[in-house]
């Protein structure tokens, strides 16, 4: 048995020593650890492990392509859309499958829906309770908290009823899921009056995200994990009245996007600026592309998000220079997985068309294997994937949308013209907010496409195939990142599966040349205000919504 | 009678802005979904008055993918700000709570030393590799789920997971996973375990089984493998919507077809309803929005045992049915299979005679509906 069974690492260790571990990195999906090595107040140094390893990719061997699509998306929870739709994908270039337009369309709206219910829970349920604290709350003033809000142009809601129940819930002494967490840390900084509003609306988004998630219901049976994008197109087939219900239910979303979720990230953002000096993370970028034209299905370079690369090396330089920037295609042939720091014992450095995964557990030591994570690398680096790269990259290929919701916004928090701020904890959670409001325009636009195409009589949803081998792989982005879903079939079964999920890439820890992974990197020069409490990392790992 | 007067739950409720109307009118829902009569209502409310505070709850993530706790934040019979405000003080949810790392930690730690509480489990009890295929604040994950279930009251184990390993212990169960009632059998532990399988778990019923135990002290009755019987009496094909089409021997044989769009059965295409025990029909999912037989997907069985290797390959009914897309075989070749598969399946529910006379022989599927434009 390993030693580590025996004698477990505590949760906390060695403040004092500069070693600062927080275990477990709740408020995210699945099992994560994050250990600092802190001096003068900043991380110096950062090691991130995966907990948990399930092995999805031996269970998919020799099942049929279309089984996967059902077992692959129960990776994850928070994105089985993408995960879904990765796998169909696969299996459609494996088997030479040309889905019906209409089935573009309505696999772009199930994947829009999942993006605002994912963006929303991220921002409110998951990240706010690390910048809005409820404790302060109690003592907003009312009236100061609904001219704040209308000053701020963010959404009123009856703030005092809001209060009352704060209050009742403090005063009954049992903290439930509040109890415990750091509310007298100095890094809280909004007014009484802010957190105010920002818990009101946290109360909201509640019902917000449920809304976007019951839009796939209708399109995908349920959510999580939804029963339509087999390989072929699709098994829903619309009514006008389930048209209307999904147009409605994005509409209300949309509103709610527009009158809380942006004004509440404008409002919120001046009092952590600061955030825009840290958490800038390797400084490489990649977007596998997301959301595909009808007109164009099969070009990933003319996708709503576009594929495509950025380097600008900002970890080994210091710094973001965009003018040295180089801007590139991204090229599946070129992601490597590297194990050297994971436990596996399959062999290093292989392409995920010919990946393997064989587990292995030895022990837990930062020095030399530390994670369940493989550690991919595109071109030789280590990338950043979610919002963040995928609104980069968009900028860079023109998107107008993207250009103008960017530079508007970058104008509204002082910093017109200098996009490299981006690279930033602030700008990484400001680029997954403004990427809601884009996606919510176009899910409105798409509805109307789909209810076009109808009416100009195509009525076609899903296609056969008598194929029964080949190669192909699934390149797509979930919310939080790139996903790809590598698949070999034959004989109509699976002789291969490999699935590089955003989590690979943004928890991935050490290469073989000691390079960090994305969320390591971005830890390194973190502010830590007090190593008991250390709620700078947590702000950091979160924001990535691992 | 309550006296409503004297309540401290009442009053406590009262405080967080709950009112007696909404809670009675609560009650009733629950009521319902167990399978009691609305007249239940006062007597659960009855019931209500001995608690007078809330019951401490641990939510464990053990082997996850987060999709049951995402399903929780679907529900609205009631909704989480109630479930985790009004109704339960959730001391530890990975997901959802403030604290991070040994804060975190510490909320376990004290609701098992304090005693008197519940335990949700929701991911497959991890194994493989000494217990570290889930390592926790250090150590295996089952270190610590082991202890936290011994001195609970109840655990509910949510989805297929956590009833007995779900999808991660499909052939070749690469992590050894296992479920949770299987798990504490091993360790010699005799917390009563209710499974509530299913991938993801429908929240409305962790809110059932979680409230009626709140409400009226116990468990509900359970069946042989600790699932509900309320909740997992009939199969999805006793209560589908479709199932006249069935009757009729209305198939859909393509995916996304004029048959599709009519709502014909979903039979040919592998649907698992005849062999599923679960209400998804009736409560379906997303605050009752839609359900996946309404998507026009076949059922792919989650709510069973093993259900991956057990289900799969999903659109397969037996040997002899293939899928238009994979293996493109005609419908036509598959009718005399079906009519011996169809009748097996009605064998079950004891309707044998009906199945004689009317699929016997594979019965045409109509193009066209009388009526239909």
């Amino acid at each position: 048995m390993p030693e580590s069974t025996a004698t477990p690492v505590p949760t906390a260790v060695g403040a004092a020593a500069g070693r600062v571990v927080i275990d477990p990195i709740t408020r995210i999906e699945g099992h994560l650890r994050v250990e600092c090595q802190v001096a003068d107040g900043v991380v110096k140094d950062a090691w991130v492990s995966a907990g948990l390893y399930r092995g999805m990719e031996a269970v998919l061997k020799g099942r049929r392509p279309e089984d996967a699509f059902y077992v692959a998306q129960r990776i994850c929870g928070v994105c089985p859309i993408s995960h879904g739709h990765a796998s169909t994908m696969s299996s459609e270039e494996a088997l030479g499958i040309k889905i019906p337009k209409n089935a573009v369309i309505i696999r772009n709206l199930i994947e829009a829906a999942q993006y605002l219910h994912s963006h929303i829970l991220w921002f409110y349920t998951l990240a706010a309770l690390d910048y809005v604290n409820p404790v302060t709350a109690l003592s907003a003033d009312i009236a100061d908290t609904y001219a704040l809000a209308e000053q701020a142009g963010t959404a009123t809601g009856d703030f005092g009823a809001v209060q009352k129940r704060l209050k009742a819930f403090v005063e009954g002494g049992q903290l439930s899921i509040f109890a415990g967490h750091w509310w007298d840390h100095p890094a809280y900084k909004l007014s009484p009056e802010l957190n105010l509003i920002a818990v009101a609306h946290y109360l909201e988004a509640l019902e917000m995200q449920a809304e976007a998630a019951s839009i796939i219901a209708v399109m995908g049976g349920k959510f999580p994990h939804f029963m339509t994008s087999v390989p072929g197109g699709t098994t829903w087939v619309p009514t006008e009245e389930k048209l209307d219900d999904v147009l409605f239910r994005f509409t209300k979303v949309k509103e709610w996007i527009d009158t809380r979720l942006i004004p509440d990230t404008l409002a919120i953002a001046p009092s952590y600026i600061d955030a825009i000096n840290y958490g800038a993370g390797t400084g490489n970028l990649l977007s596998w592309g997301v959301f595909r034209d009808a007109e164009a299905p099969d070009d990933p370079k003319k996708r709503y998000l576009a594929r495509g690369a950025v380097y600008t090396d900002a970890f080994k330089t210091g710094k973001v220079d965009m003018a040295a920037a180089q801007f590139v295609d991204a090229d599946p042939k070129k992601v490597m997985e590297y194990v050297e720091r994971s436990w596996y014992e399959s062999p290093t450095k292989l392409n995920p068309a010919q990946g393997q995964t064989t587990a292995n557990f030895t022990d837990y030591k930062v020095e030399d294997k530390y994670s369940w994570c493989k550690a991919p690398r595109h071109d030789g680096k280590n990338m950043e994937v979610g919002p963040l790269a995928r609104m980069v990259v968009a900028y860079l290929s023109g998107r107008t949308e993207v250009k103008t919701i960017i530079d508007g916004a970058l104008k509204a928090l002082g910093a017109g013209g200098k996009p490299e701020v981006l690279f930033s904890l602030l700008g990484r959670v400001a680029a997954r907010n403004l990427e809601a409001k884009v996606v919510a325009d176009w899910s409105i636009m798409w509805v109307n496409d789909l209810v076009a195409a109808i009416k100009g009589g195509d009525s076609s949803y899903f296609v056969t195939s008598d194929a029964d081998a080949g190669e192909g792989a699934g390149l797509w982005e979930a919310p939080r990142g790139s996903v790809g879903h590598w698949m070999t079939v034959e004989g109509g079964k699976i002789e291969n599966y490999q699935v590089v999920a955003p989590t690979t890439w943004l928890c991935s820890p050490r290469d073989a040349d000691g390079q960090l992974g994305a969320m390591e990197a971005a830890l390194v020069g973190t502010p830590v205000a007090d190593a008991e409490k250390p709620l700078e990392p947590l702000r950091v790992v979160h924001s990535f919504d691992p | 009678m309550v006296k409503e007067e004297d309540s401290a739950l009442y009053a406590l409720l009262d405080s967080r802005g709950v009112s007696r109307r909404d809670f009675l009118k609560y009650c009733g829902s629950v009521a319902a979904l167990l399978g009691l009569s609305e007249l239940a209502a006062p007597q659960i409310a009855a019931a209500v008055e001995k608690a007078g505070k809330l019951t401490p709850t641990l939510w464990l993530a053990e082997g996850l993918c987060t999709g049951c706790t995402e399903s929780m934040a679907q529900v609205d019979t009631p909704d989480v700000p109630a479930i985790v405000l009004d109704y339960l003080s959730v001391n530890y949810w990975e997901t959802v709570m403030a604290a991070a790392g040994e804060a975190a930690e510490k909320n376990i730690a004290d609701t098992v030393k304090a005693g008197g509480y519940l335990v949700v489990v929701e991911g497959s009890v991890m194994k493989g590799f000494g217990g570290n295929a889930l390592r926790i604040a250090g150590k295996p994950a089952l270190e610590e789920l082991e202890t936290v279930c011994k001195g609970a009251a109840a655990v509910v184990a949510v989805g297929s997971c956590a009833v007995d390993g779900g999808w991660v212990r499909a052939t070749p169960n690469p992590a050894d996973a296992t479920g949770v009632s299987m798990f504490l059998k091993e360790k010699g532990i005799a917390t009563p375990v209710v499974n509530l399988p299913t991938c993801p778990v429908n929240p409305e019923w962790v809110v059932a089984v979680l409230v009626s135990y709140l409400l009226l002290g116990k468990l509900p009755e359970l069946d042989d493998i600790g699932r509900p019987k309320l909740i997992f009496g009939q199969t999805i094909h006793d209560n589908c919507p479709r199932r006249g089409h069935f009757e009729n021997s209305e198939f859909v044989e393509v995916f996304g077809s004029a048959e599709e769009a009519m709502g014909y059965c979903l039979y040919k295409l592998g649907c698992k309803g005849p062999q599923t025990l679960t209400n998804c029909p009736i409560v379906r999912w997303n605050r009752r929005t839609s359900w996946c037989v309404e998507a026009g997907s076949p059922c792919i069985g989650c709510g069973n045992l093993n259900w991956v290797d057990v289900g799969a390959p999903f659109f397969e009914r037996s040997a002899a049915v293939n899928v238009p897309g994979v293996g493109g075989v005609s419908p036509d070749a598959i009718g005399i299979g079906l009519g011996a598969v169809a009748a097996g399946g009605l064998l079950i529910h004891g309707i044998a005679q009906t199945a004689t006379g009317r699929m016997g022989h594979g019965a045409p599927v109509e193009e066209k509906k009388g009526g239909e434009a």
